[in-house]
This record gives structure tokens, sequence and C-alpha cells, in this order.
């Protein structure tokens, strides 16, 4: 089969019939079918977006109506309070959400390392949810989290604690509360990585920590932490991230209020959009939004050297 | 005696903490067995005085809930399916097959993982528009048919399989298709079932997607369906909560049974850093 022909001109139909025994024959089969469905439906929009950042397409007139007009919708974004405002409150529930996965992940992580009779049904519902969704866990802590007599603030009266949080609906609750919600519902991702990382450290180092005369504490600031030291940089990089993308749970829980207390750029993006059918100005935002998350990458990637121990 | 003492509170205090977590979706099964002008009242009574089914009820007679359900569930089979063939495939050229530029379109791949989907959901609303995709369930499905995360994840369990097996399959006059077919892919059972997973997961819990590319509501999946639902009971939480349960518990029960693949799954992906 894999004879390199005599004949010196092969049909077409023979080299159809053969690529698949050719390396490089099978390579063009096996990945160029992914690569024109990838390229069309994923790549394009990533180089559409860009184009019609740069264009006045703000109605839904057709697109050949839509002219060039340069940087103007990247300077709209600074005459702008509320867009600003909303990168600035990204930002905020970023500083709530990050250290939020990260301690409580690694916490959690170290718990269950442990061997202990409950592991299995505790790690269960350690994870569950993560699983669930998201509309759903906003109508479930809408309920709880109703000021006036949701089980929340029931149960803090009756621990006989006044001035009751409003949560949801307060102004400077509204923020935090919907990224500690976010925290409980996508910690197990953190923590499952976690683990797997505490499980691979090297157990001699503890041994020669106990040598040294070192207490519970120590070990895990002078052995576990630096040893799984990429993986905690993996983590925060992607924790990151993922903390601008946050549409639906703010969507849902307070839709950007009360007032505009927590409209995050996502929420602004996707108003812009599909709201105001602004599609040029909140495809701008949305691009600045990818930079600076891209330079916030940039800027761990070279910060690592300092704390990461490969 | 204290070393017991010590192994029983450490299981307490973690079961509590596992209880914590879960205490939400507890309230929501028991709000939604409660008369609607009951959920208020008391609710730190977990199980009610009376078993109230009428939510259910309303639930089942729903013009529209069990379609959102149908649609959601003919999503994530076709999903996993178009998925499964492309995306096994490519991860196969990627991990066992030399080409001119495989580095440089991996890269690719990788860097295209790095763009929040936020950034191009404009772009991608009007160009899936000029493909007819938009309000169709097609435009879930497709986009989803080639994701990078997968590539990912099935080229480095590709490239674990030891490589003497294709080898010898070679040598045998088999071709890349005999390989892919009778070794990568019965040897990848458990990391396709941990894909299939979380195309479940990530599919049946996605509320942009839907939300943004399928405008008519008896085609909708169940996340948006279900915040339609809430809409529509209105301040009936009882009723709502009744509907969140039915959506939230089939992915439960499903991680539950197969935690060790998303467990698996995750480490997988997580760990390399």
């Amino acid at each position: 089969m894999k004879s390199t022909s005599t004949a010196p001109k092969r049909s077409l139909l023979d080299k159809i019939r053969l690529m698949p025994y050719k390396e490089k024959g099978a390579a063009i089969i096996f990945i160029l079918p992914f690569m024109i469905g990838f390229l069309a439906l994923n790549i394009f929009p990533i180089i559409y977006s860009f184009v019609i950042s740069f264009m006045d397409y703000n109605t839904l007139k057709p697109l050949s109506d839509a002219s060039f007009i340069g940087f103007e919708n990247y300077l709209r974004i600074f005459d702008d309070p509320i867009a600003l405002s909303a990168f600035v409150k990204s930002f905020k529930y970023t500083l709530v959400y990050v250290p939020g996965v990260m301690i409580f992940g690694f916490l959690l992580a170290l718990l269950l390392n442990r061997t202990f009779a409950l592991r299995g049904i505790a790690r269960t519902m350690i994870l569950m949810p993560y699983v669930a969704n998201v509309v759903a866990v906003a109508l479930i802590w809408s309920i709880l989290l109703n000021p006036t007599n949701g089980p929340v603030n029931q149960f803090l009266a009756m621990l006989g604690i006044e001035n009751l949080p409003l949560w949801l609906v307060g102004v400077d609750t509204a923020l935090p509360t919907i990224a500690l919600i976010n925290v409980w519902q996508s910690l197990a991702f953190q923590t499952i990585v976690f683990l797997a990382a505490i499980q691979g450290v090297d157990k001699s180092l503890y041994e020669a920590a106990v040598i040294d005369g070192a207490n519970k504490w120590q070990k895990i600031f002078h052995v576990t932490l630096p040893s799984i030291s990429p993986t905690t940089f993996f983590l925060l990089v992607t924790s990151i991230i993922g903390s601008f993308q946050n549409y639906a749970t703010v969507r849902m829980l307070t839709n950007g209020g009360p007032g505009n207390a927590s409209r995050v750029i996502s929420l602004n993006i996707y108003e812009e959009a599909f709201a105001l059918n602004h599609y040029s100005y909140a495809s701008a935002q949305a691009i600045v939004l990818f930079l600076i998350v891209l330079v916030l990458t940039i800027i761990q990637w070279k910060g690592q050297k300092r704390w990461v121990h490969y | 005696m204290g070393s017991l003492l010590k192994k029983v509170s450490f299981n307490g205090f973690m079961l509590a903490i596992g209880l914590l977590m879960i205490i939400p979706f507890v309230f929501m099964i028991s709000a939604s067995l409660k008369a609607p002008a009951d959920v208020f009242i008391n609710p730190l009574n977990i199980i009610p005085d009376e078993i109230f089914t009428f939510n259910y009820e309303t639930l089942f007679n729903h013009e529209y809930y069990f379609k959102w359900y149908w649609n959601s569930i003919r999503v994530v089979v076709l999903t996993v399916i178009f998925r499964g063939v492309f995306v096994t495939m490519a991860a196969y050229a990627f991990a066992r097959l030399e080409f001119k530029g495989k580095e440089l379109l991996f890269l690719l791949l990788l860097s295209a993982m790095m763009i929040p989907q936020d950034t191009t959901i404009v772009a991608r609303f009007l160009l899936y528009g000029v493909m007819g995709l938009n309000n169709t369930q097609w435009a879930i499905i497709l986009p989803a048919t080639f994701d990078v995360f997968f590539i990912f994840l099935l080229r480095q369990f590709f490239m674990g399989i030891p490589k003497d097996l294709s080898e010898a399959a070679i040598i045998d006059g088999a071709s890349h298709f005999g390989i892919y077919f009778r070794i990568m892919i019965p040897l990848s059972v458990p990391v396709l079932i941990t894909m299939t997973l979380f195309t479940f997961i990530w599919t049946w819990n996605d509320f942009v997607n839907p939300f943004i590319f399928i405008s008519d509501i008896e085609k909708q999946l169940v996340t948006v369906g279900l915040e339609y639902f809430q809409l529509e009971a209105g301040q009936n939480y009882a009723l709502q909560m009744a509907g969140s349960c039915l959506i939230v518990l089939i992915p439960m029960a499903l991680f539950a049974f197969l935690q060790k693949y998303f467990i698996e799954g995750i480490t997988m992906t997580g760990v390399k850093g």
C-alpha cells in the first residue's frame, strides 16, 4: 500500500485515496474541517470587531451606509461618564472577587487535602454550586437576600443585629454582594486546581521542614505556597480574566442597579449594543476592555519572576 | 480519646462548610414545596408543615417550560456530537501528525482562547445574522463545535498515549483514520466523558449566547427560558423556586455521579499552568 508508486503519474483519485496514509495528507483531512469552521465562526468575528469599532455603525441601517470614522468611538469613551464609571466598577468587582476565590479556594483545598471519613461527601457539597444554573442561582439569592423579609436578614435580626444590610438593593453593598455570590458559585474551580497542586508537592520537603522544627503554619508558608506558586500564578491570571465577564449574573441580580451602582463594563457593553443598537461604540468599549485585560496579563507575566518558582 | 474527638469535630466542621455551600439549594427545594404566601413566613422552617405540590402542577402545565427543556437537550446532544467529531480530529493532528506551520497554527488557537467572549459578541451577532444562523439553535451549536479549549485538553491526552501503538499499526498498513478510530478514540473514553460532561454543564447553564442569538421564546433554552418564566411568575417566589429546581437538579445529579471525570478535567487543564 505504502510503496512509492512506480507509475510516474498517479490519478487524482488515487492521490485522494492515499491521503490518510501520508502524514501531510492526513493532516489536511484531520485539521481542515475544524479550521474552516473556526476561522468563519470564531476568528472572523474577532477581526470584524476591530473593523466595526472604527465605524459609525450605530443603528439598524445597512452596513453599506456606515463609514469609517477613525478613533472617534474610542475618544468618545473618555467623555462618557457612565462608561468610565463602568470600567471603575469592574475593577472594584475584581478587587473583591479575585482575592475571594483565591483565598477561599486555597483554604478549602488545604482542608480537603486532609483524610477524613466524610471527605467525599464534603467535597461533593463544596463543589455543588459550580454546576448550578446562573439564572436559578440569581433567583435564589435575590429571595434569600431580600432586605425586608428574606431569610438571611430574618436570621440576622434573630441574632439581634440592627441596621440590617441592604445587600443587592443598597448603593454601597450591591457590587460586593454580587462579587461574593460569584465567589460562592465559581470557587470550585480554584479549589480543585489548588487541591491537585497541593497533592503534587514533594513530601520530602515537608519532612525536611519538620526536622528544621517548622510548625503547621510555617509548613504552609515556607513549603506549600512556594511549591505551588506556578499554579497560583495560573489561577490568578485566569481569575482576573474571568472576573471581567460577569454580564449574566449582574444582569439577573441587579441589572446594574440601584441607579448605576453595579453597572459594570460587561453590562454596559451589552446595553450599548443590544438595547441602544450602538454596535460600533459597544465594540470599541469591548476592545478597550480586552486591551486592559491583556495589559494586566502582561504585567503579571513580567512580575511572576519575583514570586513564581518553577 | 483526644484524637477521636479531634477527628469527629473535624468531620463536623467540614460537614458544616459543605452545608453552608448548599444551603441556598436546600432553601430552593423547601420554598418550591410551600404555598406562595408561606415562603417568607418562617423561612428557617426548612421542612414545610404541608407539602404543597401546586407549584409543580403549574410548571407541568406551562406552555413552554418543557419545550425549553427539550430544546436544551437537543442543543447539548448536537454540540457533543459535532464537537466530538471536529475537535478530536483536529486534536489528533496536533498531537500526532507533523505538518508545516503546526506550531504557528496552535499558537493562533491558543491566543484566540485568550480573547474574552464579550469582546466579540457584537461582531458575532452581526455576522451570524448575515450567515442566517440567528434565531436558530445552530447559532449556539456551530460556534461551540469549533472550541479551542477542548482541542487543548484532548491534545494533552492524545500525547500521553504511547506512540508504539500507532507506529505498530502503521507498519501493519493502517491509515491515520484507522489509528484514530481503532486506537486513539477507544483509549480516550475517560477524556471524552469529561468533554461530554463539561459540554453539558456549560451549554445547559449558558445565558449570554441564547439570550443574544435566539429571539423566539419557543426556541429558547432553559436558562433564558427560566428568566422569562420568572418575569411571568412575578412575585410568586414559590413558583420561581419550583421552576429553578428542575433546571438546577439535572446537572447536579450528573455531577454527583460523574464527579471523578469533572475533577480530572479541571486538573488536567489547570495544573499544567
